[in-house]
């Protein structure tokens, strides 16, 4: 096995990557930012005690975490032009699916956090008269959020690397356009391990803040 | 805009999505196994009191744990055959790839229940002369397995439903025979919905049976 690795032709299209690289950021952000706002609905209709917000929020987290997220994404790229007739892009069809995969991981950690608080919180606001909305602003979400932090940045990996999968309905993202390099350049081996080496150094840090942030919330607690 | 579903060619190929579904199971079934021993491999090597086994084992379960799945999948079934020289089936690459990856993930899993064990249990073991090997092999591992039963399940469902990217190598398992049908009967909707609602009862089943499992060990330490 004496093969000569050509890693020169692979940077020499580094260009490609990059423009794959740029949709692949953009997906993450997309996804991820809308994920963050919505899981919050989502988690306090999970928390409610009424039955129905509860039984449509349980079902549809349910319903995303036990399916793959490329069924997910081929679903969304053919159901929504056959029940809505409105034909989205496949980067359209693919932000919507990451979105709701990752809304759905989020809205448990929603859940969890809000949970964590003692019900002293909850009934000393009400007790001064703040309102549901007041009262999740002003004292339940600032201090639940420093607890779920570690768990959020553990979802955003995640969702970074399901980016991925997009490649598959034609979203022209990082992973995409490395396949089409390997073909352009006969090289799989080198362009691969190259777009490895970039997807760890994109998502590495959030590892390592992760890891940090649990240290010092578990430093903080003790 | 209304559609009109029509099931008839889901029934009619039901066989074949079942024969897929199978192969999910197949490949899950021993990626899982092989996982298993790659991760405590790995594991063990990271908490091994030389850097020279720690290292290695860190570089690669972080490399694992922080890049894409998918990219794993292709650079095991088009890259490791230039480097080797064997060409790999698309279900050896699958596996190979998620063997490796959630091997990683497994040797995390088992890192965690291995360092919970009580300090005393480590000392009580070298103060009656045991060896690091002797000392995990009838002490530490004994005690930390039953910890770290739910945690190597959740992990395993996930396995399970990454399977379903080895349809990208054409590998026949569930969500390629569904690709195949699809263009045949032109009926992708009821198609993926159906494989949809497959993958959601085997999940979902698997999860019930873990909340079952979780109680009856929490039942068990609480005693």
């Amino acid at each position: 096995m004496n093969y000569s690795f050509q890693f020169g032709e692979i940077l020499a299209n580094g260009d490609l990557l990059l423009r794959g690289l740029k949709l692949t950021v953009l997906l993450f952000v997309l996804a991820f930012s809308g994920a963050l706002m919505c899981s919050l609905f989502i988690g306090l209709a999970r928390g409610s005690s009424r039955r129905l917000p509860n039984l449509i929020a349980t079902a549809y987290i349910e319903l995303f975490r036990n399916t793959p997220v490329l069924v997910q994404l081929i679903w969304f790229y053919y159901a929504l032009p056959a029940l809505s007739g409105w034909q989205p892009t496949a980067f359209t069809a693919a932000a919507l699916g990451l979105f709701l995969n990752t809304s759905a991981y989020c809205a448990e950690i929603w859940r969890a956090g809000l949970q964590s608080l003692p019900a002293g919180q909850w009934e000393a606001g009400r007790a001064i008269g703040m309102s549901e909305w007041q009262l999740l602003r002003r004292v339940v979400v600032p201090q639940a959020l420093a607890r779920m932090v570690p768990a959020f940045t553990n979802r955003g990996v995640e969702l970074a690397k399901m980016t991925s999968i997009a490649s598959t309905i034609t979203v022209q993202e990082l992973m995409y356009e490395a396949k089409m390099l390997s073909t352009q350049t006969f090289l799989p081996l080198e362009t691969f391990t190259v777009v490895a080496v970039i997807y760890f150094v994109l998502i590495y840090p959030g590892t390592l803040a992760a890891y940090a942030l649990e240290r010092r919330l578990n430093s903080k607690g003790a | 805009m209304q559609y009109v579903w029509d099931f008839r060619p889901v029934w009619l190929n039901f066989g074949v999505l079942l024969e897929g579904l199978v192969n999910t199971l197949k490949l899950s079934g021993f990626s899982i196994g092989l996982g298993l021993v790659i991760g405590l491999v790995l594991a063990l090597g990271r908490l091994a009191p030389t850097r020279f086994l720690s290292l290695p084992a860190t570089v690669i379960i972080e490399f694992y744990r922080n890049t894409p799945p998918l990219v794993h999948f292709f650079w095991y079934f088009y890259g490791l055959p230039i480097l080797t020289g064997i060409s790999l089936s698309p279900f050896a690459a699958a596996a190979a790839a998620l063997s490796v990856q959630s091997g990683a993930f497994f040797a995390e899993v088992f890192r965690g229940g291995i360092i919970s064990v009580e300090r005393g249990q480590w000392e009580a073991g070298r103060a009656i002369g045991m060896g690091h090997a002797q000392l995990m092999r009838r002490v530490i591992l004994p005690q930390a397995f039953r910890r770290m039963i739910p945690p190597l399940m959740e992990r395993s469902f996930e396995l399970v439903k990454t399977t379903s990217l080895a349809a990208t190598l054409t590998y026949g398992e569930l969500v390629y025979k569904a690709m195949v049908l699809a263009t045949q009967t032109y009926r992708p909707m009821e198609i993926y919905s159906t494989v949809a609602v497959m993958f959601f009862t085997v999940l979902f089943l698997a999860s019930l049976g873990m909340r079952a499992v979780e109680h009856r060990l929490a039942r068990r330490t609480a005693r």
